[in-house]
């Protein structure tokens, strides 16, 4: 039967009935017309109606399995189950107006966290200085000494980063977090995009989109230009924990996009403070190796002893300055949620500019004022621990039961120095088509940057993820998180 | 490539072969004793079996009395957990190993590994019953030849590919040359026998294990004789599953593996091959069959050694 979508959130049985209202909506405007740049998507989608936007995801759905597209899932109870990307058909769009800030943004906090990273294991000025409190640096966790004044090839720390912006109530981008270790989400990006252009031709025709398929080769470009022995000769290698890594389709996907041998710990071997791998026609040495490993993993000599994925003696070549580590060691100390909210400090301590992207407002534990105010108002605070990714160890305030938030009381009491809080914002949500309607979600945006020394490059475009269940605010693909395509347009 | 996928191709595929060899020979035993053979005690009929297999010691441990019977070598070849060789452990092995070189093997042959695997672990939960082996044993057939029939269509001819042939072929020389010495040793005690014709469902058996019956008789039309069916089994370059076949199929896929680090695989391969040229099968009855097979074996051994040494191990 064939049926044209009604205008859904003019009828109201949308968009107003789910979450509070104060929710930026990034389809609608407040009188339920779509946005201006819109209006083209809007009238594909009543052109398609139901039965061909039922299609189209069914296609979408059976290309993601039919190519494995998939991502592990882990509980407590089974091994890892390996499930379809979940993919909703509908584009995010992004303006080049919005863009512009969001571009300039990136690029200045990338550059200055990369020098705070440098500085911290070098001369320590900003500790000297007291912009940041050293005690932060010194009792987190990620402080390297054995990596401490080494000059990584190419001057650069973090060659890789996806940042995770959210849209606050007032639609303006924030950031959330910065993974500058491993970050995961690039090849969902591409794939995102690649499936759009099969099954929603028609819809690029009116969107003049800029295109994110040529990551792998611009990466693979900056990896090679990091040989310690000149690019020429390059042999790079991507560096995975293996097949039982819930991101094993992301990494064994960009080794065969660069065309690059996917490398676990034991293919890889020291000698002479050199790192080989062990091939078929016997050692060959590696110059780069992308390493999808964290710190802690890589090398039993120095970080932890009982890891059997690393390769021993790694650190060692890298200092030695026979190999790049990309991203090189140590970034963790930038990446940790009780240095995020010095970040504004930290860039203008560098670079003398205010910080062009806002960060969400960050209460530290260890000041017993803030944590006074926060165990006060936990219903309103997202309560994090510092060291943790993926939604884990965690409390969303408005939707936690009594006992939950005592729980966290007793464990923030314990340990300060591990949690920080946020007030709860509420992401911005977009239309989804979801089992045959199209349903409000929230969302977030992880866009990619490389920094290459000279320059800094983000990729227009990034990982929509999207919280699936309806008013969730959780939107990581490990917690039931999907996925849409993000259009960053060109003019 | 790396040592490691190459590593896993090959095993990945022994193990394949293996499963399907075991549950061949299973198979045949199994039919050939319904044809009604008489005077062969049940254990008489199934320790060849055994001793093909490598299992005899294996079958001893488990079950300590030492009675012989159908249903308990059926369980321990085809589905014990402690048995390495058994066809469940085979199957599991060979879909580990594909799953390490999950990139370097071609979607459908990794989905009809992974499907063969899930469905052994499923109808092997309870015992099999001995009626329903035939029928488990020809889906495994079924879906290993589906698995080749697949890579053939599917992999580039490449290293990965050559690997993948080198390590079936290998486990499948390794078989008929042990089928061929066990059989042939049990049935023929006495030399002065050779030349005349000879039993007929004992000869079915050892060349049904092979998959060379039907081949066989359009070839000799003059019944089976042992002079004739070592010929057929050794040195006929157009079975499938001869000797001089695997060794040249060898050869070929060592050639297409491509540039060759030092070392010893090319000599060893050279051995074999010298093994089986300017020799006929009068000869080989001559010498002696079981220290024809057993030199064979030996220097296959060499080779899978020296192939694990130059390109899986190197001294690091």
């Amino acid at each position: 039967m064939l049926r044209q979508f009604q205008a859904v959130g003019a009828s109201g049985s949308d968009a107003r009935a789910e979450g509070p209202a104060t929710a930026y909506h990034e389809f609608y405007r407040d009188d339920f017309q779509p946005r201006e740049h819109y209006v083209p998507l809007w009238e594909h989608i009543q052109r398609a109606g139901q039965r061909g936007l039922a299609l189209k995801a069914r296609e979408a759905h059976l290309a993601l399995h039919n190519e494995g597209v998939t991502f592990t899932l882990y509980s407590d109870q089974e091994p890892g189950i390996e499930r379809v990307w979940p993919f909703d058909i509908l584009p995010r769009l992004v303006t080049a107006g919005e863009w512009a800030p969001i571009e300039a943004g990136l690029k200045q906090r990338i550059r200055a966290l990369d020098r705070f990273i440098h500085d911290v294991y070098h001369e320590q000025c900003i500790l000297k200085d007291g912009v940041v409190p050293p005690e932060l640096i010194y009792r987190g966790r990620d402080l390297c000494r054995d990596i401490l004044d080494v000059d990584p090839p190419g001057g650069v720390y973090i060659h890789i980063s996806g940042v995770d912006l959210i849209r606050d109530e007032s639609g303006r981008y924030l950031v959330l977090e910065d993974n500058l270790r491993t970050p995961s989400g690039v090849s969902y990006m591409i794939e995102n995009r690649l499936i759009e252009r099969r099954i929603l031709p028609e819809f690029f025709q009116r969107y003049r989109v800029r295109p994110v398929e040529h990551y792998p080769e611009r990466l693979l470009q900056r990896l090679r230009r990091l040989s310690p022995r000149g690019a020429e000769d390059a042999v790079v290698v991507v560096l995975t924990p293996g097949i039982f890594n819930s991101a094993y389709f992301e990494h064994s996907f960009l080794a065969r996009e660069m065309g690059v041998e996917l490398a676990e710990g034991r293919d890889l071997v020291c000698r002479n403070d050199r790192v080989y791998l062990k091939t078929t026609l016997g050692l060959r040495q590696v110059d780069v190796i992308y390493r999808r490993l964290d710190d802690d993993y890589l090398d039993p000599l120095v970080f932890r002893p009982d890891s059997l994925l690393g390769v021993p003696g790694i650190i060692r070549a890298w200092r030695a300055g026979h190999v790049a580590l990309v991203n090189a060691p140590g970034t963790g100390i930038a990446d940790d949620k009780a240095v995020y909210a010095y970040v504004p400090d930290i860039i203008r301590y560098y670079l003398g500019e205010e910080p062009i992207l806002p960060s969400v407002p960050t209460y530290q534990m260890t000041d017993p004022q803030d944590r006074d105010y926060v165990l006060d108002n936990l219903e309103r605070m997202v309560i994090k621990a510092v060291s943790e990714s993926g939604g884990h160890e965690m409390l969303m305030g408005p939707t936690s039961t009594a006992g939950q938030r005592d729980d966290f009381t007793r464990r923030i009491q314990a340990d300060p120095r591990r949690y920080i809080a946020q007030p709860v914002i509420q992401l911005s949500r977009h239309i989804c088509y979801l089992d045959g309607e199209l349903e409000s979600r929230h969302l977030d945006l992880r866009p990619f940057v490389l920094h290459g020394g000279d320059e800094i490059e983000v990729i227009p475009g990034g990982l929509t993820r999207v919280a699936l269940t309806k008013g969730s605010l959780v939107v990581n693909s490990s917690q039931g998180g999907g996925s849409k395509d993000t259009w960053v347009l060109a003019d | 490539m790396l040592s490691r996928i190459a590593e896993s191709l090959y095993w990945m595929a022994r193990h394949l072969e293996r499963a399907d060899n075991t549950a061949r020979v299973l198979d045949i035993n199994v039919v050939h004793r319904l044809a009604a053979e008489e005077g062969l005690t049940e254990e008489g009929q199934w320790l060849p079996l055994l001793t093909i297999l490598g299992a005899d010691d294996r079958y001893a441990e488990t079950y300590p009395d030492g009675r012989v019977s159908v249903p308990r070598v059926i369980q321990l070849l085809t589905q014990a957990e402690g048995n390495p060789g058994s066809i469940l452990n085979c199957l599991r092995l060979a879909r580990e190993n594909a799953r390490a070189a999950r990139d370097r093997i071609s979607t459908p042959v990794w989905e009809t590994i992974d499907a063969l695997c899930r469905t052994a672990e499923a109808r092997l939960k309870a015992t099999l019953p001995p009626w329903q082996a035939a029928e488990f044993h020809a889906f495994v057939h079924r879906e290993v030849a589906t698995v080749y029939g697949l890579a053939q269509g599917t992999m580039m001819r490449g290293e990965a590919h050559s690997f993948t042939r080198f390590g079936a072929l290998q486990e499948r020389a390794d078989m008929t040359a042990r089928i061929l010495d066990v059989r042939y040793h049990l049935l023929l005690p006495d030399p002065s026998l050779v030349g005349s014709p000879l039993d007929y469902y004992q000869w079915g058996v050892l060349l049904k294990s092979l998959s060379g019956f039907d081949a066989y008789r359009r070839l000799y039309q003059t019944g089976v004789r042992p002079v004739d069916v070592i010929d057929f089994v050794i040195l006929n370059p157009d079975f499938p599953r001869s000797l001089v076949y695997c060794v040249s199929r060898l050869e070929r896929s060592l050639e297409r593996i491509g540039q060759r680090p030092e070392g010893e695989v090319g000599a060893c391969l050279e051995r074999l091959r010298a093994h089986l040229t300017g020799v006929g099968a009068a000869d080989i009855i001559a010498q002696g069959l079981h220290e024809y097979l057993d030199a064979f074996l030996t220097a296959l051994l060499d080779l899978s050694d020296a192939l694990t040494r130059d390109y899986f191990n190197h001294e690091v």
